[in-house]
C-alpha cells in the first residue's frame, strides 16, 4: 500500500468519523494544534483522553455501586468526563455526558447506570476508532508519506 | 262592561302569552344551535343571558302597551256610551210621559166637554120643565115635550163630537137624539105617547127611592111593550126628513135611566154601542124639579172616544211605539192601533181586556206589566221600566193613573228602545268595534315593532356570538399558521445539521493536496452553494424570527466596507452568467466600521442584489452606498443621482482638505448610511412601489414562473431595514431599471471614526489604465481615482487598449504627434500632464475579457502587451472561469498581479499598494548601495500609516468575529478571505517569496489582500474560512494565522487552572502557540497559592526580570502581576473556579491591581455568565474552547490592562 492510497484511506476514514458524529470541529482544531514543536500532539492528548475517561468512568462505576449514591461527586466526574471528551471532540461521549448529567440533577439511579453504560460504550467505540485512526496515520508516516494532518494544517 | 273589560284585558294577557310562547322557544333553538355550533359555551351564555334579559323587557313592554292601550279603549268607550245614554234616557223619559199626557189631556178635554153639554142639558132641561110645570093636559104635556125637543136639538146641533143626548122623563117618555157617525145620520129617538099616562108620572113626582127603583124598572124593562120610533133628520137644521119607524130594542141606544144616577148627582161609565167600534164615555144627570125634591127626568150625554184614538195614532205616527188606556178594571178604552176595542163575538159588543188586544205589542206589554206587577200596581200606578223584554225587542214601558171620579183611567205607552237607546246603542257598539279594532291593530303593531326589535337585537346577539366564534377560528387559524412556521424553523434548524457536515467534508476536500486547480475550484464553487443553502435556512429561521416579532439585533463592530465587497464578490460570479455588470459604489467619507448587526446588513443586500439580478436581464447593477449625519437627514433623500455623486465628490475633496468639519460631525457616533441599488432591470410599475415589499406580493404574478421565489425577499429586507430603523423605498429612476433607496441608522464607534480608506496615493505619482469591460464599473473606478489624486486612462475594448498604450508609451519619444484622435484629445492632455510627472508609475489594469479567448490570438496579444511589462505593472482582472492556461501563462511571463473581478475601490487600493511597494523594492534593490536608513526614510510615512490601519482593523475583526460566533457567512474572518482566494498567487515562484520575506517584517502582512509573500500555500484554504457554519475552520484559519505570522500574545504569562488535563494540555498548546507563556495548575487552590507566591516574591522577580522583560512588549513591563491573565475553569476540586476567583479578588484588595480572570465553563446557561460575572470574573468562555474567541478575549482584556 503506497502512501497516497494510505493518504486517501485516512481522508476516508476521518470522513467517516464526521459523518458518524463521533468527532467534531474540536478535534480538527487539535490537529492544527499539532506542529513541529508537538509532532505527537494528538497522540499525546488522545491518550491524555483515554487515562483521564478511565479513570473516571472506574470511578463512576464505583461511585454508583455505594449504596447511598453521592450524586454531587458522580455529576462532578461525569463533568469532568464531559469536559475532556468535548475537548478532544469526542462528540458523542459529551453527549451521552450530557444527558447523564440530567439524571444526575433527577438523582436517578438506574437513569444513571444506564447512562454509564452508554457512555462506556460510546467511549469503548471513540476509542477503538481513534486508535486506528493513530494507526494508520502512523502506517503512513512508516510508509514515508506525508501525515496527511499535516495538509489539515496547511 | 266590566265584563266586557275582563274580556278584553284576558284577550290581550291570552295574546302576550301567545307571544311569549312563540319567542320563547325561538330563544332556545338559538341557544342550542349556538352550543351545537360553535361550541362556545361561556360567549353563548353570556349573550343568551343578555338576551333573555332583552326579551323580558320587550315582553314587559308589550304587556304595558296592551293595558294602556286597553285601558284608552274602555275608558273613552264608557264616557262616549254611558253620559250619552244617561242624557237620552232623561230626554226619553220626558218624551213618554208628555207623550203620554197628551191623550190624557184629551181625554180629560172630552170629559170635560161632556159635563159641560150635560150640566148645560140638564139647566135648560130645568128651565123648560119648570115653565110646564104640572102639565095638565095631554096637550100641554106635548109642548113641553116639544120644547124640550128644540132645546135638546140645539144643544145637540151644536156639539158635533156628541154621540147622543138622550133626556128620559119620568113618565118613561123617552127623547134622544143619535148621531150615527159611521153612516153620518142623525136621529131623532122617541118613545110612543100612548103608553104614558099622566098619573104614572104624578106617582113618581113624590116618589121615594123605591119608588124610584120602579120607576127605573118600569122605564128600561118594564117598557118592552113600549114602542121606539126613529126619525132621521137633517143632520144640519134638524127637520125631518124621513118616516118615523119603530126600531127594535135591541137597535135603542144607550138611554140613561134613574139608576144611574142613585143619588141625585152625575154619573160616569164607559158604554158600547153597537153604531160605533169605540167605546162611549157617557154622562148622567137628574134633572130636579123646581123645590129641589125630586128628579124630574135624567139627561145623559154620551161621547165617543174615538178622537183620542185618533190622537194617540197620530202621535204614535210621529214617535213609533204604542200606547193605550184601560179602565183600571183593565178594559181597553182606546189604543194607537187600528185594533177594534170591542168583542164582535157577542151581542152586544163587550170591552175587550187590555190583555186580549189583538196587537201583540200592546197585548204583550200588558201581559208583562200583568206579569211583573199582577194587581199589586204601585201607590200612584205609575211605572217606568226601561228594559222590558216584548218578544225580540227591548221596550221602554211607562203607566200613567188617571183618577177620574167613577172612571179611574190607567194609561201605558210602550216606546221600543230602539227608537230613543236605538242609534246610541248602535253608535256605542260602532265605537267599542272601532276602537276595540283600533287597539287591536295598534297592539299588533306594537308587538310587531317590538318583535322587529326583538329581532334586530338577536340578530345582533347572533352577530357577535359570530364574531366570537370568528375570533375563535382567527385565533386558531393564527396557532395553526404559528404551527407552521415553527415546523418550519424546526425544519430548517434540522437541515442545519446535515449541511454542516456537508460543508466540514468539503472543507476537508479542499484541503487535500491532491485536487487540482479546476477540481479545487469547483468544490469551492460547491462549498460557497452549500453556504448559501445553508443562509436560506438560516433566512427562513430569520423569516419565523421576524414574524414572531423575536428578531433581536445584534449590536457588535463590523467592517462595512468589507461586508459588501465580498457580497458582491459573491454576485458577480452569478452575474458573470448573466451578462451583468455589478458594481460597488461606496463614497469615500462611509465609515468604515460600525456598530449594528452584520449579517443582517449583508441579508439585507443579498436579498436586494438578488432581486435585481434576477429581473436584469442585461446591464449593470449598482450598489452605491454614502454617509449623512442625522442633521443632513431630509434632504438627501431627494437627491438626484448626479448631484448626489457631486456631493460626494465635494465631500471627498473636503476630507482631503483640512479634516475637521467631518470629524465634529463624526463625534456624535450616530450616522445615517444611505444605499441604493441601481439596477437596469425590467423595472417596477409606481402602482406596485408600496406593495412589492409586503409579503408574498410580486410585481408581476408571472414573475414565480419566469424567477421563481416566493416574494419574501423584500418583506424581509422592508422587516430588517425598519428595525434597523432606517426605511427602504423604490425612487422614480430615469432610464430602464428600479432604483431602490434606503437608509439605515447605524451607530460608529468613536475610535474607528476617522478609519475611512486611509491611503493617499497623491504621493505616488501613479498613472492607472484601466481597460475594463463593464463601463459603469470603468466610469466609477476611474472617477474615483481622478478625486484620490491618481491620473487614470480608459479604454474598453483591445483596439483601444493598443492605442492608448502606444500614445501612452510611444508619445513620450514623439510628443507632438499630430495624428492624434478628436476621440483621444482628453487623452492628449492627460498625457500632458503625465509628462510632467516625475518618474510616473505606470499600473495597467487589463481585463482578461479583452483579449481573445475563443481563438489563439491571445498569446499573441498577451505577447504585444509583454512588451510594455518592464516599464509598467501590470494588473490583470480574471473573470471566475478564466482557464489555467491562461493564468500559467501570465504567470510565466511573470504577471503575478492577478485579481477576480469585479473591480472595487478596497481591491485598487490593495493592488495600488502593492504596486507601490513591489516598486519600493525595485528602488531598494537598485539602490542598494545607498543607505537602506535613508530608502526607508522615504517611503516610511506611507507604509507606517497603512499599517496602523490594518492592525486596528485586523483586531477589532477579531473582536468581531468572536462577538458575532461567525454568524456572518461571507465575510466573518480576520482576513480578507475572498480575495486572498482570488489573488491567484498560489503557486507562487520562489524568487518572490525572497520579497515576501522582506516584507514579512510588517507583522499584520497577512491580512493585506494583497500578500505578495509567505501566505501562498494558506491562501486556498483562507479562501473558504469566510465560512460561519463551521467554526472549526474559522479556528483552523486562526491558528494557521497563529502560525504563521502573528503570535497575537507574544510575550504574555498566562495562569491555567484546569483539572481535565486533556483540556490543560489543549489550552496550553494553543495559547504557547499564540506565543503566550502558560502556567498549567490542577485546581483552584494551587492557582491561589501560585498567584501569592509570585506576588510575595514580585519585587525580587521585578529586579530579576528586569531585563528580560525589556525585551517584551511594553504592557508587560507596566504591569504589575507575575501573570497578565488567569484562564479558571470553574468546576474544579479542592476549590472551584468561583471561589478561586474570590480568593484572588480578595487578596488584590488595597492594591491597584485587578488581574483579568477569565471563566472556562462547560455551563453556557447565561445565569453561569452572571454567576461568573458576580465573583469577580472578567470574562467567560465556554467549552470547547473555541480558539479565535479566547485570543480576541484575551487580547481585549491584556489590551484593557495595559
Amino acid at each position: 500500500m503506497d502512501a497516497g492510497q494510505m493518504k486517501r484511506q485516512w481522508v476516508d476514514y476521518i470522513k467517516s468519523l464526521f459523518v458518524e458524529g463521533f468527532l467534531d470541529g474540536q478535534f480538527l482544531q487539535l490537529q492544527q494544534l499539532q506542529d513541529e514543536n508537538n509532532p505527537e500532539f494528538v497522540v499525546e492528548v488522545v491518550s491524555l483522553f483515554f487515562e483521564d475517561s478511565e479513570r473516571l468512568l472506574k470511578d463512576l462505576s464505583f461511585a454508583l455501586e455505594q449504596k447511598g449514591v453521592d450524586f454531587k461527586k458522580v455529576d462532578a466526574h461525569v463533568h469532568q468526563l464531559k469536559g475532556s471528551s468535548s475537548s478532544i471532540g469526542a462528540q458523542r461521549v459529551k453527549n451521552a455526558c450530557i444527558a447523564f448529567r440530567n439524571f444526575c440533577e433527577e438523582q436517578n439511579t438506574d437513569a444513571c447506570l444506564r447512562c454509564l453504560q452508554q457512555v462506556k460504550q460510546e467511549y469503548c467505540l471513540v476509542k477503538n476508532k481513534l486508535e486506528t485512526l493513530i494507526r494508520l496515520e502512523q502506517q503512513i508516516v512508516a510508509a514515508g508519506g506525508s501525515i496527511p494532518m499535516m495538509e489539515l494544517s496547511f | 262592561m266590566g265584563n266586557m273589560c275582563r274580556d278584553l284585558f284576558g284577550r290581550l294577557c291570552g295574546y302576550a302569552t301567545l307571544l311569549q310562547k312563540n319567542s320563547t322557544p325561538k330563544g332556545r333553538r338559538i341557544f342550542h344551535r349556538d352550543v351545537e355550533k360553535e361550541e362556545f359555551q361561556y360567549a353563548s351564555s353570556h349573550c343568551l343571558s343578555s338576551y333573555y334579559s332583552v326579551f323580558v323587557v320587550r315582553l314587559a313592554i308589550m304587556i304595558m302597551l296592551a293595558i294602556l292601550i286597553g285601558l284608552l279603549t274602555i275608558l273613552t268607550w264608557h264616557f262616549t256610551k254611558i253620559y250619552t245614554a244617561k242624557s237620552l234616557s232623561s230626554l226619553a223619559y220626558g218624551l213618554r210621559y208628555e207623550l203620554l199626557q197628551r191623550p190624557i189631556l184629551r181625554m180629560w178635554n172630552i170629559l170635560n166637554s161632556t159635563a159641560e153639554i150635560t150640566t148645560a142639558q140638564v139647566k135648560l132641561s130645568q128651565y123648560v120643565i119648570r115653565r110646564h110645570s104640572n102639565p095638565s093636559t095631554q096637550a100641554e104635556q106635548v109642548e113641553l115635550y116639544e120644547a124640550m125637543r128644540a132645546v135638546t136639538w140645539a144643544l145637540f146641533s151644536s156639539r158635533k163630537a156628541l154621540n147622543s143626548i138622550t133626556i128620559n122623563y119620568k113618565n118613561g117618555f123617552v127623547q134622544a137624539f143619535h148621531r150615527d157617525l159611521k153612516d153620518n145620520n142623525t136621529f131623532y129617538i122617541y118613545s110612543d105617547l100612548a103608553n104614558y099616562s099622566m098619573a104614572a108620572s104624578d106617582t113618581n113626582v113624590m116618589g121615594s127611592l123605591s119608588t124610584r127603583q120602579a120607576w127605573d124598572d118600569k122605564a128600561i124593562h118594564g117598557n118592552f111593550s113600549a114602542k121606539w120610533y126613529r126619525e132621521p133628520l137633517d143632520p144640519v137644521s134638524g127637520e125631518k126628513i124621513g118616516k118615523a119607524m119603530q126600531i127594535a130594542p135591541e137597535d135603542l141606544i144607550n138611554i140613561a135611566g134613574l139608576s144611574q144616577v142613585p143619588d141625585g148627582v152625575a154619573s160616569w161609565h164607559v158604554a158600547v154601542s153597537k153604531f160605533t167600534d169605540s167605546p162611549l164615555l157617557s154622562a148622567a144627570l137628574p134633572v130636579w124639579d123646581s123645590s129641589n125634591k125630586s128628579i124630574m127626568a135624567v139627561v145623559g150625554v154620551t161621547t165617543a172616544l174615538y178622537s183620542v184614538g185618533h190622537l194617540m195614532k197620530e202621535l204614535v205616527e210621529l214617535h213609533s211605539g204604542h200606547m193605550y188606556l184601560t179602565s183600571q178594571e183593565g178594559y181597553l178604552l182606546s189604543t194607537s192601533t187600528s185594533a177594534p176595542l170591542l168583542t164582535n163575538s157577542t151581542k152586544p159588543p163587550k170591552l175587550k181586556m187590555a190583555v186580549d188586544c189583538e196587537d201583540d205589542v200592546i197585548r204583550m206589554g200588558a201581559e208583562w206589566l200583568h206579569r211583573t206587577y199582577g194587581k199589586k200596581f204601585p201607590s200612584a200606578h205609575e211605572v217606568h221600566v226601561e228594559n222590558a223584554m216584548l218578544g225580540h225587542q227591548k221596550y221602554y214601558i211607562d203607566s200613567f193613573f188617571l183618577n177620574l171620579k167613577r172612571l179611574p183611567l190607567v194609561g201605558v205607552i210602550i216606546l221600543p228602545r230602539k227608537y230613543i237607546m236605538g242609534q246610541v246603542d248602535e253608535r256605542a257598539f260602532k265605537t267599542l268595534v272601532i276602537l276595540i279594532s283600533a287597539a287591536l291593530c295598534i297592539l299588533v303593531i306594537g308587538c310587531v315593532c317590538i318583535l322587529i326589535l326583538t329581532n334586530g337585537v338577536s340578530k345582533e346577539m347572533n352577530l357577535r356570538a359570530e364574531l366570537i366564534s370568528q375570533l375563535e377560528a382567527r385565533r386558531k387559524a393564527e396557532a395553526s399558521s404559528n404551527y407552521k412556521s415553527q415546523f418550519l424553523a424546526n425544519m430548517s434548524h434540522e437541515l442545519r445539521t446535515p449541511m454542516a457536515a456537508v460543508i466540514g467534508l468539503l472543507d476537508i476536500l479542499i484541503s487535500d493536496d491532491c485536487l487540482t486547480n479546476e477540481q479545487y475550484s469547483t468544490v469551492t464553487q460547491i462549498r460557497k452553494c452549500s453556504t448559501a443553502l445553508l443562509r436560506l435556512l438560516n433566512n427562513i429561521l430569520d423569516l419565523s424570527k421576524v414574524e414572531s416579532g423575536k428578531l433581536v439585533l445584534e449590536v457588535a463592530e463590523f467592517d462595512l466596507g468589507r461586508e459588501l465587497e465580498g457580497l458582491v464578490d459573491m454576485f458577480s460570479v452569478q452575474c458573470i452568467n448573466h451578462n451583468i455588470e455589478t458594481v460597488l459604489d461606496l463614497s469615500d467619507d462611509m465609515p468604515k466600521v460600525v456598530r449594528g448587526d452584520s449579517a443582517r446588513v449583508v441579508q439585507i443586500f443579498a436579498n436586494l442584489i438578488n432581486n435585481s439580478i434576477k429581473f436584469t436581464p442585461s446591464g449593470h447593477i449598482i450598489l452605491r452606498g454614502w454617509s449623512e449625519t442625522p442633521s443632513f437627514c431630509g434632504e438627501s433623500l431627494n437627491f438626484p443621482l448626479d448631484q448626489k455623486k457631486s456631493r460626494s465628490l465635494q465631500k471627498s475633496r473636503e476630507r482631503i482638505n483640512p479634516n475637521h468639519a467631518k470629524r465634529a460631525s463624526m463625534r456624535d457616533n450616530k450616522v445615517i448610511l444611505w444605499f441604493e441599488v441601481d439596477d437596469t432591470g425590467c423595472g417596477i410599475d409606481p402602482s406596485k412601489w408600496d406593495a412589492v415589499f409586503e409579503s408574498f406580493e410580486q410585481a408581476d404574478p408571472s414573475t414565480t414562473r419566469l424567477h421563481g421565489g416566493t416574494g419574501l425577499g423584500l418583506c424581509i429586507v422592508r422587516n430588517l431595514v425598519n428595525k434597523m430603523g432606517g426605511e427602504i423605498k423604490v425612487v422614480k429612476k430615469e432610464g430602464q431599471g428600479t432604483l431602490i433607496q434606503l437608509c439605515l441608522h447605524l451607530s460608529v464607534p468613536v475610535e474607528h471614526t476617522d478609519q475611512h480608506c486611509a491611503v493617499d496615493l497623491t504621493k505616488n505619482s501613479l498613472v492607472v489604465l484601466l481597460a475594463l469591460h463593464g463601463n459603469m464599473g470603468r466610469l466609477i473606478t476611474s472617477k474615483w481615482l481622478q478625486k484620490n489624486g491618481v491620473c487614470t486612462m480608459e479604454a474598453s475594448e483591445w483596439n483601444g487598449l493598443t492605442q492608448v498604450l502606444r500614445e501612452l508609451f510611444h508619445a513620450r519619444s514623439s510628443v507632438h504627434n499630430n495624428d492624434f484622435d478628436a476621440h483621444y484629445e482628453g487623452l492628449k492632455s492627460k498625457l500632458l500632464t503625465i509628462q510632467d510627472m516625475r518618474n510616473p508609475t505606470f499600473v495597467i489594469v487589463v481585463d482578461i475579457g479583452l483579449l481573445d479567448l475563443s481563438t489563439d490570438i491571445w498569446k499573441q496579444q498577451l505577447n504585444f502587451l509583454h512588451r510594455y511589462f518592464g516599464r509598467a505593472k501590470f494588473v490583470w482582472m480574471l473573470n471566475h472561469d478564466t482557464s489555467n492556461t491562461i493564468k500559467m501563462e501570465l504567470r510565466r511571463k511573470g504577471h503575478v498581479l492577478m485579481v477576480n473581478k469585479p473591480l472595487y475601490k478596497a481591491k485598487m487600493i490593495h493592488i495600488l499598494e502593492a504596486v507601490i511597494k513591489e516598486r519600493n523594492l525595485e528602488l531598494q534593490k537598485k539602490n542598494i548601495t545607498s543607505s537602506r536608513t535613508t530608502m526607508k526614510e522615504g517611503d516610511s510615512h506611507e507604509f507606517v500609516e497603512i499599517d496602523s490601519t490594518q492592525f486596528d482593523a485586523t483586531s477589532s475583526d477579531d473582536s468581531d468575529i468572536s462577538e458575532m460566533a461567525g454568524s456572518n457567512p461571507v465575510s466573518a474572518s480576520g482576513d480578507k478571505p475572498t480575495e486572498n482566494g482570488y489573488l491567484e498567487e498560489t503557486n507562487l515562484s520562489k524568487e518572490e517569496s525572497c520579497q515576501s520575506s522582506l516584507s514579512s517584517n510588517y507583522a499584520t502582512e497577512d491580512t493585506q489582500p494583497i500578500s505578495l509573500s509567505s501566505k501562498a500555500p494558506s491562501s486556498p484554504t483562507a479562501a473558504q474560512d469566510g465560512d460561519s457554519e463551521c467554526g472549526e475552520t474559522n479556528r483552523v484559519t486562526g491558528s494557521s494565522k497563529a502560525i504563521n505570522g502573528k503570535k497575537s500574545l507574544e510575550g504574555l504569562r498566562i495562569l491555567l487552572a484546569e483539572d481535565t488535563p486533556v483540556l490543560q494540555r489543549v489550552a496550553t498548546i494553543m495559547l504557547e502557540k499564540m506565543g503566550a507563556v502558560v502556567v498549567a495548575v490542577g485546581d483552584g487552590q494551587q492557582a491561589v497559592d501560585a498567584l501569592n507566591i509570585m506576588v510575595s516574591a514580585e519585587d525580587f522577580r521585578r529586579e530579576s526580570l528586569q531585563k528580560e522583560r525589556n525585551t517584551r512588549s511594553q504592557t508587560e513591563i507596566f504591569s504589575c502581576h507575575p501573570y497578565d491573565l488567569i484562564l479558571m475553569d470553574c468546576q474544579m476540586p479542592k476549590m472551584d473556579g468561583y471561589e478561586a476567583t474570590k480568593a484572588i479578588r480578595k487578596s488584590e484588595e488595597g492594591t491597584a491591581l485587578h488581574i483579568p480572570i477569565v471563566a472556562l465553563t462547560a455551563h453556557a446557561m447565561s445565569c453561569d455568565e452572571a454567576k461568573c460575572l458576580q465573583v469577580g470574573m472578567d470574562a467567560y468562555l465556554t467549552k470547547p474552547i473555541d480558539f479565535k474567541k479566547m485570543v480576541s478575549t484575551i487580547i481585549s482584556l491584556t489590551k484593557r490592562t495595559s
